[in-house]
C-alpha cells in the first residue's frame, strides 16, 4: 500500500526514502509536508502581512502614505536594549545605521521608505501584549473560540486546489465540505461574543451569526449553480471543466460562459464579503457601534489570531471565487502549455497564478472596505433575503434552462485537463453564447436602466453639492 | 454571562468611553435586542465649572476659557464672548467701543473658516461613525489647512484665544488673504469629491433616510438651533435674521432641510441635517470670499478705525468700569446658537455668565426620538446632531 496525495507528495516520499527513511514514514512525512505547505507556507504568511497591505491600500485610497516608519522604532528598541547606559552612543548608532552604514543603511532606508518595519513592529507588539480574559468570562469558550476561528478557515484549504499536483485532497463532495467547515466561523464568533461577558461583544456575536447564517443561503445557491453547470462537486472537476486549449484559455472560465453565471459570481462575491465579515458587512466588528464587536475583550496574539482568521477567510473567498468562476489555478493564456509542464514546475506556476488571483481579490475587498460605509443589520438581512437569494435562485434556474437549451445544440462531452477529467459539460458555441448574452444581458441592462429611472431623483441642493450643472 | 435584565430588556451603558460618543458622553440605553426602547443621556463627565470660573476672572481674561467651551470651533466661541461683552459695554454711552473695520472683517473671516473646519469634523466624524473612514480623512485634511492659517496668525491650532474685546489680538500674518483664497478653492474641489464619495452613496442615504425625523414643532420646543433646527425645515439663522458684527454686509443663503433623501426620507431626518451642514459649508465659502474682497488693507497702526485690528486701550479702560446691567447675546455657531447671558454689577469681574450652547439642547431631544431606533441608528444620530461634549458640560 502506498499513501499519496499526488505527484508532489510521491516525489517527496521518494526523496525521503532515498535518505534511508523507511517507506511508510517517508510517505506520511511527505503527505504531512504537502498538507502543511498551503496553510503554513501560503495562507499564514499572507494573512500575517495583510494588515500591512490593508494600511497601505487605506493610505492610497485616502491620499496619504500609510505606514512609512517602523524601522526607526525597531532600531530604537534594539539600541535601547544594547546601549541603555549611554544614550549618546545610541543616538550615534541610530544615525549611523540609517544614513552612513554601508550595508545596513540602504536596507533600513528601503524599509523606512516602504514602512516594512511596521509588519515586524505589529508582530512584536502582538506577542508582547498580555493575554488576558475579562472577569467573569467563560475561560474555556473564550480561549477556545480563537482556535475554532482559525480551524474554520484553515480546514477549508484541505480541499482547495492550488494546482494539479499540489493539493491535499479532492473529495467528490468538496463543495459541500467547504460549506460545512466555513460555518465554523459563525460558531467561533458567537462563542467569542458570548464568553467575553461583555454586552458589546455579545451583540457582535449575535449579529455575526444572524448575518453568516443568512448569507450561507445565497452562497450555497451560487456554488450549487456552478456545480450544476460543471456537473460535479469536486473542485478539481470544476477547474478542469473550465479548461480550453489554445492561446485564449480564459474563454473557458465560468464567468464568461453565460450571463447567469456572471450574475451569480456577483451574488457569490457580495455574500462572501458578508461571510468573512468584511466592510460593508463588518457589523459583527462595527468598531464605531460595538466598540470592537466580538473581539472587544481579546488582546495580544489572541486578537491577532482572529485577524489572521479573517484574512485567511478572505484568501479562501478569493480562492474559491477564482476556482468557481475564474478557472481556478489556470492561466488566462496558453494554459495547455503550462499544464503539460513537469509536476513540480506545474505546481509552482499554477500556485503562483492562483495566489495572484486571490491577492487581487483581497485588494478588491480592501478597496471596498475603505470606500463604503457600513450597513445596518436590518438592511443586511433585507439584502440577503430579498435581493441576493432571489437573484441566486433566478441564476440557478436560468443556468438550468441554458444547459437544457444548449444540450440540444452542442455536444455534451467531458474536458481533459492534465491529470483530471471533468464531468460531461456543455460548451456553448459562439452563436449560442452570443444569443444568451444578448438576450439575458439585454434584459438585465434594461432592468438596471429602469431601476435608475424609477429611483428618486436627487434634489437640486444635493446636485449643487456635487458641482453638477443646472443646479 | 450576566445580563442586567429588566424583563426582556438589556440595559447598555454606551459611554463614557464609547468610540461613537465623541468625547465623554454616557447614554443609558435600554434595548430589546438591537432595538432601543429608552435612551437617557448622562452628562457631566467633562464638567469644568467654566461658568463659575467666569465669575472670578476679569472680562477679558475669560476669552481663553471660551476656547474650551467648544474646542472644535474655538474661534466662534471667542467671537460670541467678545461680541457679548462689547454689547454689554455698548449699553453704557461712554464705554461704547468703535471696533476697527479690518478687525470686524478678520473676525467674520475667522469665524467662517472655523465654521468650515468645525463642519469638517461634524461631517467627517459622522461618516466615520457609519463605517466610512476615508471621507473622514478627506475632511480632517481640510481642517488641518484651516488650522495652518490660524496657527500662522495666532500661534495655536486648537484653542486660539485670538479675539479680544475691542478687536483681535494681532493682525493677520502677511499672505493670509492669499492662503485663505487658495484654501477655499481647494476646499470646493475636495468637497465635491467628498459628496460624490459619500453623500450620494446609496448605503449612506439608506442608513440616514427617514431615521429619527425631528418635526419642526419638536425642534422648536426642544430648543434645537443651528443646522439641527434648519434640518427640520425652519428657516432661521441668526447671521441673517438678527445680524451681529458685520454679517448684514454679506449675501448668503440659509440652507433648510427639504427631505433631501426623496421618497425614502422624512423632513428633519439625519440626512437632512447632514446635507444642511454640507450646504452651510458652501455658504461659508461664499461669505469668506466676500470678506476677502471687501476687507480694508492693513494700515499697520493698531487702533486705526479702518485698517487697525484692536482698540485695546479704549477696551481696557471700558472694561474696568462696565455699565451695570445684564444682557443676553447670541451668536450663530456651527453647532447652533451660543448665547452668553452676562450680568454686570459694574465691577471688572462678571457677576454671572451663563452659557447657552447648541449641543446641550440637541442632546435633550434624544430621550424623545430614540425609542424604536437601532443601536447603529443611535450612533448615526449622535453624529447627525454633531454633539460635542465640552459644549454640553462646560
Amino acid at each position: 500500500m502506498t499513501l499519496s496525495v499526488g505527484p508532489v507528495s510521491d516525489s517527496l516520499a521518494a526523496w525521503f526514502a532515498g535518505r534511508g527513511i523507511p517507506a511508510l514514514p517517508s510517505e506520511i512525512l511527505a503527505i504531512a509536508v504537502v498538507c502543511a505547505l498551503p496553510v503554513l507556507g501560503i495562507v499564514f504568511p499572507i494573512a500575517g502581512v495583510a494588515q500591512y497591505f490593508e494600511r497601505k491600500i487605506a493610505g492610497g485610497v485616502q491620499r496619504r502614505k500609510g505606514p512609512m516608519v517602523g524601522a526607526n522604532g525597531i532600531v530604537d528598541l534594539v539600541c535601547d536594549l544594547l546601549l541603555f547606559w549611554q544614550p549618546r552612543w545610541k543616538r550615534r548608532a541610530f544615525a549611523r545605521s540609517l544614513e552612513r552604514a554601508p550595508v545596513l543603511g540602504p536596507v533600513l532606508g528601503l524599509v523606512r521608505r516602504w514602512g516594512l518595519g511596521a509588519i515586524a513592529a505589529d508582530g512584536v507588539k502582538m506577542f508582547l501584549k498580555e493575554d488576558m480574559a475579562p472577569e467573569g468570562a467563560d475561560k474555556l469558550l473564550f480561549f477556545g473560540s480563537t482556535y475554532v476561528a482559525l480551524l474554520g478557515s484553515f480546514l477549508a484549504f484541505a480541499v482547495f486546489p492550488f494546482s494539479q499536483s499540489f493539493h491535499m485532497g479532492d473529495p467528490p463532495v468538496a463543495a459541500l465540505y467547504l460549506g460545512a467547515v466555513t460555518g465554523l466561523v459563525a460558531v467561533s464568533i458567537l462563542k467569542a461574543g458570548w464568553s467575553s461577558n461583555n454586552k458589546w461583544s455579545h451583540f457582535g456575536g449575535i449579529r455575526a451569526v444572524a448575518m453568516i447564517v443568512s448569507y450561507e443561503t445565497p452562497i450555497t445557491l451560487s456554488i450549487a449553480t456552478v456545480c450544476m453547470w460543471s456537473g460535479t462537486m469536486s473542485l478539481q472537476g470544476i477547474v478542469a471543466a473550465q479548461f480550453r486549449p489554445g492561446i485564449l484559455s480564459f474563454t473557458g472560465w465560468n464567468l464568461f460562459q453565460s450571463p447567469f453565471l456572471a450574475l451569480v459570481a456577483g451574488v457569490y462575491y457580495v455574500a462572501a464579503l458578508a461571510e468573512c465579515n468584511r466592510a460593508p458587512f463588518d457589523l459583527s466588528e462595527g468598531e464605531s457601534e460595538l466598540v470592537g464587536g466580538f473581539h472587544t475583550e481579546y488582546s495580544g496574539l489572541r486578537w491577532g489570531l482572529f485577524f489572521i482568521a479573517e484574512y485567511s477567510d478572505m484568501i479562501l473567498v478569493g480562492g474559491i471565487f477564482a476556482t468557481l468562476f475564474l478557472g481556478g489555478y489556470q492561466s488566462p493564456f496558453l494554459e495547455d502549455r503550462i499544464v503539460a509542464l513537469p509536476p513540480l514546475a506545474e505546481a509552482l506556476v499554477h500556485t503562483a497564478i492562483v495566489c495572484a488571483k486571490f491577492l487581487a481579490s483581497i485588494g478588491f475587498m480592501m478597496w471596498i472596505r475603505w470606500t463604503l460605509p457600513r450597513f445596518r443589520i436590518d438592511q443586511v438581512m433585507n439584502l440577503a433575503w430579498t435581493k441576493l437569494v432571489p437573484l441566486a435562485l433566478l441564476c440557478l434556474f436560468g443556468t438550468a434552462l441554458t444547459q437544457l437549451w444548449l444540450s440540444g445544440r452542442v455536444p455534451v462531452a467531458p474536458v481533459v485537463h492534465g491529470r483530471y477529467l471533468s464531468a460531461p459539460v456543455v460548451r456553448p458555441d459562439l452563436l449560442s453564447w452570443a444569443i444568451s448574452w444578448i438576450v439575458v444581458g439585454g434584459l438585465l441592462a434594461a432592468l438596471v436602466v429602469w431601476a435608475k429611472k424609477e429611483g428618486s431623483p436627487k434634489p437640486a441642493q444635493v446636485r449643487k453639492l456635487l458641482g453638477e450643472e443646472g443646479a | 454571562m450576566n445580563l442586567e435584565r429588566d424583563g426582556d430588556y438589556i440595559t447598555l451603558s454606551m459611554g463614557p468611553h464609547h468610540p461613537a460618543t465623541h468625547g465623554v458622553l454616557r447614554l443609558e440605553v435600554t434595548t430589546d435586542g438591537e432595538v432601543i426602547t429608552a435612551c437617557k443621556p448622562d452628562i457631566g463627565y467633562l464638567h469644568r465649572s467654566i461658568e463659575k470660573i467666569a465669575e472670578n476672572l476679569e472680562w477679558y481674561q475669560f476669552v481663553p476659557y471660551t476656547d474650551r467651551v467648544d474646542y472644535v470651533c474655538a474661534m466662534n466661541s471667542n467671537h460670541a464672548w467678545v461680541c457679548a461683552v462689547e454689547a454689554l459695554l455698548a449699553t453704557g454711552a461712554e464705554t461704547k467701543l468703535e471696533i476697527p473695520e479690518r478687525a470686524q472683517y478678520i473676525r467674520v473671516l475667522f469665524a467662517e473658516l472655523n465654521r468650515i473646519s468645525s463642519h469638517m469634523i461634524g461631517l467627517g466624524a459622522m461618516t466615520m461613525d457609519m463605517g466610512a473612514f476615508t471621507p473622514f480623512i478627506h475632511a480632517i485634511g481640510q481642517r488641518e489647512l484651516v488650522n495652518d492659517i490660524f496657527e500662522k496668525t495666532c500661534g495655536a491650532r486648537l484653542t486660539y484665544n485670538y479675539m479680544c474685546v475691542g478687536g483681535v489680538v494681532r493682525d493677520l500674518h502677511p499672505g493670509a488673504e492669499d492662503e485663505a483664497r487658495a484654501f477655499l478653492d481647494g476646499l470646493e474641489k475636495v468637497m465635491r469629491e467628498f459628496h460624490a464619495l459619500i453623500t450620494t452613496n446609496n448605503i449612506f442615504v439608506g442608513r440616514l433616510a427617514g431615521v429619527a425625523p425631528v418635526s419642526a414643532a419638536d425642534a422648536l420646543s426642544y430648543g434645537l438651533s443651528g443646522p439641527n433646527l434648519r434640518g427640520s425645515g425652519i428657516d432661521f439663522d441668526l447671521r441673517r435674521d438678527k445680524p451681529y458684527g458685520i454679517y448684514d454686509r454679506f449675501r448668503f443663503d440659509v440652507p433648510v432641510g427639504k427631505r433631501f433623501a426623496g421618497d425614502r426620507g422624512a423632513l428633519g431626518d439625519g440626512y437632512d441635517r447632514f446635507v444642511c451642514r454640507s450646504l452651510e459649508v458652501q455658504e461659508s465659502i461664499r461669505i469668506c470670499r466676500q470678506v476677502l474682497d471687501q476687507m480694508p488693507p492693513a494700515s499697520g497702526k493698531e487702533d486705526d478705525p479702518v485698517g487697525g485690528w484692536c482698540v485695546s486701550k479704549a477696551a481696557q479702560k471700558a472694561l474696568r468700569k462696565p455699565p451695570v446691567g445684564e444682557i443676553y447675546f447670541r451668536c450663530e455657531n456651527p453647532r447652533g446658537e451660543t448665547g452668553y447671558h452676562l450680568v454686570s454689577d459694574g465691577t471688572k469681574v462678571p457677576y454671572r455668565a451663563k452659557i447657552r450652547t447648541g449641543s446641550f439642547c440637541a442632546l435633550s431631544i434624544f430621550e424623545k426620538i430614540c425609542p424604536g431606533l437601532m443601536i447603529a441608528d443611535l450612533v448615526a444620530l449622535i453624529g447627525s446632531f454633531d454633539i460635542v461634549l465640552p459644549e454640553v458640560d462646560r
